[in-house]
């Protein structure tokens, strides 16, 4: 195993820059996710790293290894292609140990290394097969298998889970983190599923339009997004977010004035220099008044028409308008909300977050999480 | 695909073929039917026939001519099918390739299978012309290899080689053609994958390009034979001094003492040959 060192990396198709001064370091051992719209430039980095793409300006390294000029085959790299990209006419069996036995292993560990990762991926039944007779979840094992049997410094993952349905998705996220801490690998790993992102990584990156718009463990990036982009992005249902006015030590919308001295990590003077703020405030953070035990730190929304209630089991999610915007909350299974019905939602002081107006929509309260 | 789905599609086929097997039956199977006739009897250029048993069989087989002129078709199938083969399998890689005036260099390489054969075979005899070809030109007088002027072409033994180097030559561009074709629908990240996995151009080459190719230079292999075996005018045109098969049983049907009994036993023969070289192919080299 080893460390990947990316520095001020960029990555341009003619005149056009696709990844932008990019710096990540991935521990040895660590699992960094890449998490990112489509089309931002998460698999050009992936793809650099593996020697795929050449690197327009900047430096790679792997371990103590500057690899810009060093082509794929010698990088000691494994990966997991999105479509899986496996060898047609290679039985499963054979498949699996290609890689391996290129590298020069010994028979003997060949045999354990294919038993080992066989057995894991529960694939045994299918060595013979070829890839052709296997369906979409059996192949895509296949293909981690294939990276998992080789004894490589880096494993990458290029959205290896986006072709499987929903079940095996979930099925195969648990595997692949419970691998990964087993064989304590060195891995990045592409995803535009922020969910993967969230459950998988050690750290996370989110990139938009080629740039790195924040690095950090998924608590971090949940709790303390620096900016509006990455605060919308990440969680599901999205952010809410409310434009407000200053007015004093006041955040002011609709009928409701909050006030700044309750909200964490807030500077009322630099508060002072914006006329507006964004308010934001993530759906599972409201709380339904009615069930809430009153705390100091409570801002009541009161007089809350509730347009749509839609039940998913434990939570429910409410849609209802707030600042002009729609805007929702997640509940819990006791609240009793009804469609058409107003109901005051609570919501702690301490987890409102604060933007600037700027396009960037940057944190002002960032503090400690 | 669903049963049902075949089903459907076999019997459309068989509506789709049946016309030309009908044409085929005429076309092809009376001649073939007539020729195994013919090769019982010992026909007159008047159209006389007399029934001669197998006679016509054991002269062939204890002709020395016979036996000399399959020795030369081996080594000119030989010789133009591996060569046809690895030469457009090298074109079509280098075609697949990005480079400036691609297309242009792609539609150029298939003029020698457009040309017809008739002018280029002139413009060949040319070449190794004894007196005035480009071929004595550069060897002899250019490079000072050798000081004689040599006849090439007129000299049944290196004939046969100028025969084969004519025809991969012609008929490289069809396999170039198929080559490329496949290359070009060979999924990228096999390549890529291949590479992550420890291989360079030419184990990538060996394990994904081959592979991928398989099927394609098999189907290419099994048509140069076909038509090669019986391949004519090519070399009767270019220099009729090299016996293959089929220009053998043409001397012995219609040059000299016409014998077409003889030929069309030779040509049985040669069907039968080809029948079972194509039965064997299909079932062990394609295992379709
Ligand atoms: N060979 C190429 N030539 C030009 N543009 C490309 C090429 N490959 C990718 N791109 C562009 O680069 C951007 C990033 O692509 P990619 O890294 O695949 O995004 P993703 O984050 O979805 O993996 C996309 O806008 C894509 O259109
Ligand atoms: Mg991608």
């Amino acid at each position: 195993m080893s460390s990947v060192i990316l520095r001020n990396v960029n990555k341009s198709y003619g005149n056009l820059p696709i990844v932008k001064n990019l710096n990540l370091e991935v521990k040895d051992g660590e699992f960094v996710v890449l998490v990112g719209p489509s089309g931002c430039g998460k698999s050009t980095t992936l793809r650099m790293v593996a020697g795929l793409e050449d690197i327009t300006q900047g430096d790679i390294q792997i371990g103590q290894r500057a690899i810009n000029d060093l082509p794929p085959h010698k990088r000691n790299i494994a990966m997991v292609f999105q479509n899986y990209a496996l060898y047609p006419h290679m039985s499963v069996r054979e498949n699996i140990v290609f890689g391996l036995k290129k590298s020069g292993a010994d028979a003997e560990t060949i045999k354990q290394k294919l038993a080992d990762v066989s057995e894991m991926l529960k694939l045994d039944d299918y060595l013979d097969r070829k890839p052709a007779d296997l369906s979409g979840g059996q192949r895509q094992r296949v293909a981690m298998g294939r990276a998992l049997a080789r004894d490589a410094d880096v494993y990458l993952f290029d959205e290896p889970l986006s072709n499987l349905d929903a079940k095996l998705r979930h099925h195969m996220r648990s595997e692949i983190a419970r691998i990964q801490h087993q064989y304590n690998m060195t891995a990045i790993y592409v995803t535009h599923d922020q969910i993967e992102a969230m459950t998988l990584g050690d750290r996370v990156v989110v990139m938009r339009d080629g740039i790195v718009e924040q690095v950090g463990t998924p608590m971090d990036i949940y709790l303390q997004p620096t900016n509006t982009f990455v605060a919308t992005f990440i969680g599901s249902p999205a952010m809410n977010l409310f434009e407000a006015t200053i007015d004093g030590d006041d955040l002011v919308f609709d009928q409701y004035r909050i006030p700044a001295s309750k909200i964490a990590n807030v500077d009322l003077h630099d508060l002072g220099s914006h006329d507006t703020v964004l308010v934001g405030i993530r759906p599972d953070f409201f709380e339904d008044s009615a069930l809430s035990s009153p705390s100091d730190n409570l801002f009541e929304f009161n007089d809350i028409q509730v347009d749509l209630v839609e039940n998913l089991g434990f939570d429910k999610e409410i849609m209802f308008k707030l600042g002009g915007e729609d805007a929702k909350a997640r509940l819990d299974l006791r609240s009793h909300v009804k469609r058409q019905e107003h109901i005051s939602l609570s919501v702690d002081l301490n987890r409102v977050l604060l933007f600037d107006t700027s396009p960037q929509g940057m944190l002002i309260n960032a503090g400690e999480v | 695909m669903s049963s049902i789905l075949v089903k459907n599609e076999a019997r459309l086929g068989l509506k789709l073929v049946a016309p030309a097997v009908g044409i085929i039956g005429l076309l092809v199977i009376y001649p073939i039917l007539f020729n195994v006739y013919l090769s019982f009897f010992d026909v007159q250029l008047n159209g006389s026939k007399t029934f001669v048993g197998l006679d016509n069989y054991t002269d062939l087989l204890g002709n020395p001519r016979y036996y000399h002129s399959i020795g030369v078709s081996v080594i000119y199938l030989i010789g133009t099918v591996v060569g046809t083969t690895v030469l457009g399998l090298a074109a079509s890689i280098l075609m697949n390739q990005e480079f400036r005036f691609r297309n242009l260099a792609r539609g150029l390489i298939l003029l020698p299978y457009f040309a017809p054969v008739i002018s280029v075979v002139f413009g060949w005899q040319f070449i190794f012309d004894p007196v005035n070809g480009i071929y004595n030109h550069v060897v002899v007088d250019v490079l000072h290899l050798t000081d004689t002027r040599e006849n090439l072409i007129g000299n049944p033994d290196s004939a046969l080689f100028v025969v084969i180097l004519f025809d991969i030559w012609k008929h490289f561009p069809i396999a170039y053609l198929l080559f490329l074709a496949k290359l070009q629908s060979v999924p990228k990240d096999l390549y890529e994958a291949a590479a992550i996995d420890g291989q360079n151009a030419w184990g990538r080459f060996w394990h994904v390009t081959l592979p991928e190719l398989r099927f394609v230079i098999a189907t290419v292999v099994l048509l140069r034979i076909i038509w090669n075996l019986n391949r004519f005018e090519d070399v009767y045109l270019l220099a009729p001094n090299v016996e293959t098969l089929p220009i053998f049983t043409y001397y012995q049907a219609f040059a000299g003492i016409v014998d077409q009994g003889g030929a069309a036993a030779i040509s049985v023969i040669q069907l039968l040959v080809l029948v079972g070289l194509i039965w064997l192919y299909v079932r062990k080299v394609l295992k379709w």
